[in-house]
């Protein structure tokens, strides 16, 4: 029987702090033996030189065509690799795929040693997935707080007005015109930007 | 309310069938919203195709016969093809180097038929063999792709082992040329526009075009899960019909231009205008700096029945399975070919159009003399092989 420790795994992906993301998940469940590479245009030699048991990849990379060269009963290979379904579990199939994840195992591994592989993989690029939305909204939220001030900025040099004032007028035509604050600042800036 | 279809697509020229009916208007027709997506893998298409992410994709033929196998790693996948989508623009291009050295090896293989330039391969690798240097590397796109059948059947025609002579890798197409151009591989055989572009920036020479190894080698095919087009007839039928009608318009001499354009955005091919348009108007510029050569039949989406899923077409790519050991040798092609491919859903769509439909579904490939030539356009293998498989 492998233990758990002794799955050597390989996770795939042009995104290192995905990739980063998925090792450290993987690696405080017990498997210690993780690699990861990025894109490479020796990957078939890459791969056999690393001897994974499993390959996580995400389920978009181009390098996946690669891969499926290796199914082919091939002097490529040393042990014959399939791509891991869990044909008893749909909805784990229908989670896989919308997480963006696709496993592939070497021939003779157990489903259920591998499934809760698979089953860290798709929570962790979910958790990325995450991260990703609240930095990206985070981002746009900053942009619209940088919008307000230049706009405030604007009325206040243009129209003499203070910074509450400047403000309360931006406020007031966004709930006139049913709009974001951020939105009737960005018409300020561009209405200044055209006038000069 | 329209019926909402998702189909994903490879980058090539051959997606312009889906990509024209959505643009032009055909699928919004047979009130069909159609959603378009772009994806850089062939893995990925066939797996969103087969776990319900998409309802019709743009495929290799080869893969709904490997599906249906269940090669591939992976379990049965039952996936019908209701028709093709055009034929393709695939060739064969190999580094400026590699081709200095063909040529200096073998100049009248060179100047002969392109179909046979593959003996001035032959030599080179016969050089290679004798001074110990180490073996040339080729992609294709896919291992179940008409890329790699024909890629192989060029090089086996002049005596080349494809599996012990030279290394044969895959690498998703819009990769290819980055491939070429940094050295990682000798040669490839790809769709279009990844030929071109590689001649236009002087990386790559192309030495024999699809028409010159067999014209009519099937390529992308249309791809439905089988169980959605079960309960779905007439949404499929609607679907096949747009997708004909967009294969007739995109395969307009006159419409070549704008086809290029729609092609050129970023959200369909997005490959340079001129490189689209050099391929789509019948002017392929096969070495940099040579004036392009005159091959109307470059692209074809309609005529020549180029829409008809031919069962002896998915046939043919069932017996290169075959040839290069993909499949068991005893495989029954002939059972397996006829529920994959579907000339009876194409039949059931079109009729009462106007579209020329053959009388049989399955034909004699190869013949010189075949009598259906005017429907059908050239059909020879450059090493003149019959095809004959029947059903």
């Amino acid at each position: 029987m492998v233990k758990l420790e002794e799955f050597n795994i390989l996770v795939i992906d042009e995104n290192p702090d995905r990739a980063a993301i998925v090792e450290r998940g993987l690696v405080e469940s017990g498997y210690t033996r993780v690699a990861r590479i990025g894109t490479s245009h020796n990957l078939v030699e890459r791969i056999q030189a690393l001897a994974p048991d499993i390959i996580i990849i995400d389920l978009e990379n181009p390098d996946r065509d690669t891969l499926e060269q290796m199914f082919q009963v091939s002097r490529a290979i040393a042990r014959p690799i399939a791509m891991f379904v869990d044909q008893s579990d749909a909805s784990m199939i229908h989670e896989a795929v919308s997480a963006g994840v696709s496993a592939y195992v070497v021939d003779g591994l157990r489903q259920d040693r591998i499934r809760p592989i698979v089953e860290m993989a798709i929570s962790r690029f979910n958790v990325f997935d995450q991260l990703r939305r609240e930095r990206d909204e985070a981002q746009a939220k900053l942009n619209e707080r940088k919008l307000i001030e230049r706009a405030k900025g604007i009325l206040m040099k243009e129209k003499g007005l203070s910074e509450e004032d400047s403000y309360a007028l931006l406020r007031k035509n966004a709930m006139k015109q049913n709009r974001k604050i951020y939105e009737i600042a960005q018409s300020v800036i561009t209405a200044f930007q055209l006038e000069f | 309310m329209a019926n909402k279809v998702r189909l994903g697509f490879v980058p090539l020229v051959d997606c312009a069938i889906p990509v024209v009916a959505r643009a032009m208007g055909f699928a919004q027709q047979e009130n069909i919203d159609l959603e378009l997506v772009r994806e850089m893998s062939w893995a990925a298409i066939r797996d969103k195709l087969s776990f319900g992410m998409f309802e019709a994709a743009h495929l290799l033929a080869g893969i709904p016969i490997a599906a249906r196998l269940g090669l591939g790693g992976l379990p049965v996948q039952n996936i019908v093809v209701p028709m093709a989508l055009g034929r393709g623009g695939n060739a064969i291009t190999v580094s400026t180097q590699l081709y200095q050295r063909m040529l200096e090896a073998d100049p009248n293989a060179m100047l002969g038929p392109r179909g046979r330039s593959a003996r001035a391969l032959k030599k080179v690798i016969d050089e290679d063999k004798a001074e110990g240097r180490p073996i040339l590397s080729f992609a294709t796109v896919f291992p179940f792709s008409s890329h790699n059948y024909e890629l192989r059947y060029w090089m086996a025609a002049a005596g080349i082992d494809p599996d012990m002579d030279v290394n044969i890798g895959v690498i998703a197409p819009p990769r290819m040329f980055d491939s070429l151009r940094n050295g990682w591989v000798d040669g490839y055989c790809v769709g279009e526009p990844w030929n071109q572009r590689a001649v236009f920036h002087g990386d790559g020479v192309i030495v024999a075009l699809k028409d010159d190894i067999w014209s009519r080698s099937p390529e992308k095919v249309l791809g439905l899960r089988e169980d959605w087009a079960q309960s779905n007839p007439e949404l499929v039928s609607a679907l096949v019909r747009a997708l004909v009608r967009a294969a007739e318009w995109a395969d307009q001499p006159g419409n070549r231009v704008e086809l290029a354009h729609i092609l050129s955005e970023e959200a369909n091919v997005g490959a340079p205008f001129e490189v689209l348009k050099a391929s789509l108007s019948g002017k392929p510029v096969l070495r940099p700096g040579e004036p392009p050569i005159d091959l109307p039949d470059r692209h074809v989406f309609y005529r020549y029945t180029a829409t008809f899923p031919w069962l002896s077409q998915g046939r043919w790519i069932g017996e290169q399975m075959k040839r290069w050991r993909q499949i068991p040798q005893d495989t029954d092609l002939k059972a397996v070919i006829p529920d994959v491919f579907r000339p009876d859903l194409y039949r059931t769509a079109v009729a009462g159009l106007d579209v020329l439909v053959p009388q049989d579904d399955w034909r004699i490939e190869g013949a010189a003399d075949a009598p259906d030539r005017s429907l059908v356009g050239m059909d020879q293998f450059l090493d003149d092989t019959i095809f004959k498989a029947e059903f």
